[in-house]
């Protein structure tokens, strides 16, 4: 592996370009090169266009970004899979890489003999891998499994062993992706304790994800791809801010439930969030103002016209609903708004729903928008709950 | 960092898992098939058709046989080596060579296994060998780096290319009847001393068999101009294997 003058830990990319082609049938013949059979297919892919990066030793990197921004391509180059077209992807020392979930495995090998071809590939001897084998089943925590064809394993016992290898191999340089993800949440945490042991130790962690709150848990520096450029670099509480205002951007104004035209009496024709200053925004800092704007619009008179809204919390738990009877002008439509003062929620995304109807039945959900709060160094979970601390020494035996 | 010499071993333990998965027999097919395949041409060639009057003629065919098979062995076998192999290239960036040298020294292990037990019985035939018998490691040699350089292009082109094995499979077939392995080019077409030629010295695998003929069976195959001749070919085999080969690597893991 070619170091050059890096240090081991170290990570350079330089105008790092790399395009790939999408092709329904990825593999040509020789025929179809021979007879100059030219298929038409779309142009290729820009995946990286000239991205520029310097890790240094000991630094913990997350790479967020919206699906094909590059993330992944990133990973691959830095492990040294797929050649840059043009540019300099160079990384120090050894670098270990969880790229995918199967990808080094040996189907028909057992757990065990996984572990001695794993440590092979990154150019392990087998006295080395035979001495690491049974911190690497411990760490695993598969028993028995560990002598079972992997074949059999269920994607979390991939994870389980696929991490544990990695984890063991001394790496200068960890790429992972996302594939955290899949473990249960103890594995978790003692994947990302042993992360932290070898960050200690001086290694470099470059890490994939879509979850902001794994990102903030173990990076120390958030770079934000799109569209195969830096688009932020830097401190991860700022990093992850932009990126939820660049994911925002795709939030739009309010998703319609329905199809159109399947309307109930009383229609949620528009629906949309703003800021303190009345502008159109998807981010919201705990603390700011947030007002949700709604037209409602029927296409006769109702005698109940009633409207709901639903906030909901990430993975669907109910944070808020409210209901309210709603009155209508003679065209038959209504503005309202939803006013919060000082929005009492943490770092997350939310759902805001409206639904309106008439009397009786509470009305179904006909529009859902998306807005996120930054996570922040202060207080987590869902609700900033404003609570303060005392000290109680002060005021002794008060009865 | 360590070498990959582990990496390799590896390989070739997972090559001979490939190829005899689940046999409880295990090793023991490495030699039961290419000694049933070696007895039934004997059979054929030597006692139902015998078309010419060779002595030993059992001793003729296997020696032609041997090297035949590995040949072709190694190369339909390392075709969609790299593709069996893909959940590899995709994890690491290992000397990506190490696969089709697997499937190569597999097929080198079962070659040296058949030697074995074919050597015996060229002994018991002729009664005694001449010094050529020295060769014997030298041609293998050279045979396994003319093997693994048709290997490397024929692995990583068909890894490209969907339809290289299925061609190559074609092409092995006129190549083993044009191959001297059940006749002896001294013998034949005395009166075409052109086509003799073409088909002594144009088939890059004849001059291996007749010294590998000349080494167990006898008979002057053994010549200056045969050694030569493979040491060439074992030479520009290997240096154009290894140049196609490290040409087209790269995008390996983006093709597979």
């Amino acid at each position: 592996m070619s170091t050059g003058s890096l240090r081991p830990g170290q990570i350079v990319l330089r105008d790092a370009t790399r395009s790939f082609s999408v092709r329904a049938d990825n593999a040509r013949t020789l025929k179809g090169v021979f007879i100059g059979q030219r298929v038409a297919g779309p142009p290729p892919i820009p995946a990286l266009r000239g991205v520029n990066l310097t890790i240094e030793p000991g630094e913990t990197v997350g790479i967020v970004g919206r699906n094909g921004a590059g993330k992944t391509s990133t990973l691959k180059v830095l492990a040294g899979i797929v050649p840059l077209q043009s540019g300099e992807a160079r990384c120090g020392g050894r670098v270990v890489s969880l790229l995918e979930l199967a990808s080094g495995f040996a189907r028909d090998f057992s757990g065990r003999e996984n572990i001695l071809l794993q440590g092979a590939l990154y150019g392990f001897s087998k006295a080395e891998m035979e001495a690491r084998m049974q911190t690497i089943i411990d760490f695993s925590e598969l028993g028995e499994f560990i002598d079972v064809p992997v074949k059999t394993y269920s994607s979390g016992m991939f994870v389980r062993l696929g991490f544990s290898i990695a984890a063991h191999l001394e790496a200068d340089v960890l790429l992972i992706d996302e594939v955290l993800a899949v473990g249960d949440e103890a594995f978790q945490r003692k994947c990302l304790r042993r992360i932290s042991e070898q960050i200690a130790a001086g290694a470099t962690l470059v890490l994939v994800s879509h979850d902001p709150g794994s990102i903030e848990r173990v990076c120390g520096r958030v770079v934000v791809l799109d569209a195969g450029r830096v688009e932020f670099d830097g401190p991860t509480a700022e990093g992850l801010l932009h990126y939820h205002r660049l994911m925002g951007t795709e939030y739009g104004s309010g998703t319609s439930l329905r199809p159109a035209g399947d309307g109930g009496p009383l229609e949620v024709a528009e629906l949309e969030l703003r800021d303190g200053a009345g502008h159109t925004a998807s981010v919201f800092p705990t603390g700011a103002a947030l007002t949700a704007a709604i037209v409602l619009r029927s296409s006769r008179t109702l005698t109940d016209p009633r409207l709901v809204l639903e906030l909901r919390g990430e993975g669907g738990a109910l944070v808020h609903r409210t209901a309210t009877p709603v009155e209508l002008d003679p065209a038959g439509t209504a503005l309202l708004a939803f006013e919060i003062g000082e929005v009492p929620l943490l770092g997350g995304d939310y759902d805001l729903s409206v639904g309106a109807g008439e009397g009786g039945d509470p009305p179904a959900l006909q529009r859902t928008i998306r807005f996120s709060v930054p996570h922040g160094d202060g207080p987590q979970g869902i609700v900033d709950l404003r609570g303060e601390w005392r000290s109680l020494a002060a005021e002794p035996a008060r009865r | 960092m360590g070498d990959y010499r582990y990496l390799f071993s590896q390989l070739v333990r997972r090559e001979l898992r490939r190829k005899y998965k689940g046999s409880t027999l295990g090793v023991v097919w490495y030699l039961i098939n290419p000694l049933v395949l070696l007895g039934a041409y004997t059979f054929m060639f030597s006692f139902v058709l015998h078309p010419q009057n060779i002595r030993a003629f059992p001793i003729f065919v296997m020696a032609g046989l041997v090297v035949w098979t590995f040949f072709q062995q190694s190369v339909l076998y390392s075709a969609d080596a790299l593709i069996e192999q893909g959940a590899l290239i995709r994890k690491a960036r290992f000397p990506r060579e190490a696969i089709p040298a697997a499937v190569v020294a597999v097929q080198l292990i079962t070659m040296c296994a058949l030697l074995i037990v074919v050597i015996p019985i060229a002994l018991a035939v002729r009664g005694t060998f001449g010094p050529d018998l020295l060769l014997l490691p030298v041609v293998v040699a050279l045979l396994f780096a003319f093997a693994l350089g048709c290997a490397l292009i024929v692995s990583v082109l068909h890894a490209y290319f969907r339809d290289v094995l299925p061609i190559v499979t074609a092409a092995l077939l006129p190549w083993f009847f044009l191959s001297p392995i059940f006749f002896q080019l001294s013998t034949l077409l005395k009166s075409h001393p052109a086509i003799r030629a073409a088909l002594e010295w144009g088939n890059p695998v004849a001059p291996f068999i007749e010294l590998m003929r000349g080494i167990l069976w006898g008979g002057g195959g053994v010549t200056p101009g045969r050694l030569l001749y493979v040491v060439v070919a074992a030479g520009l085999s290997l240096a154009i294997g290894t140049t196609v080969f490290r040409r087209m690597e790269g995008e390996l893991a983006v093709v597979l």
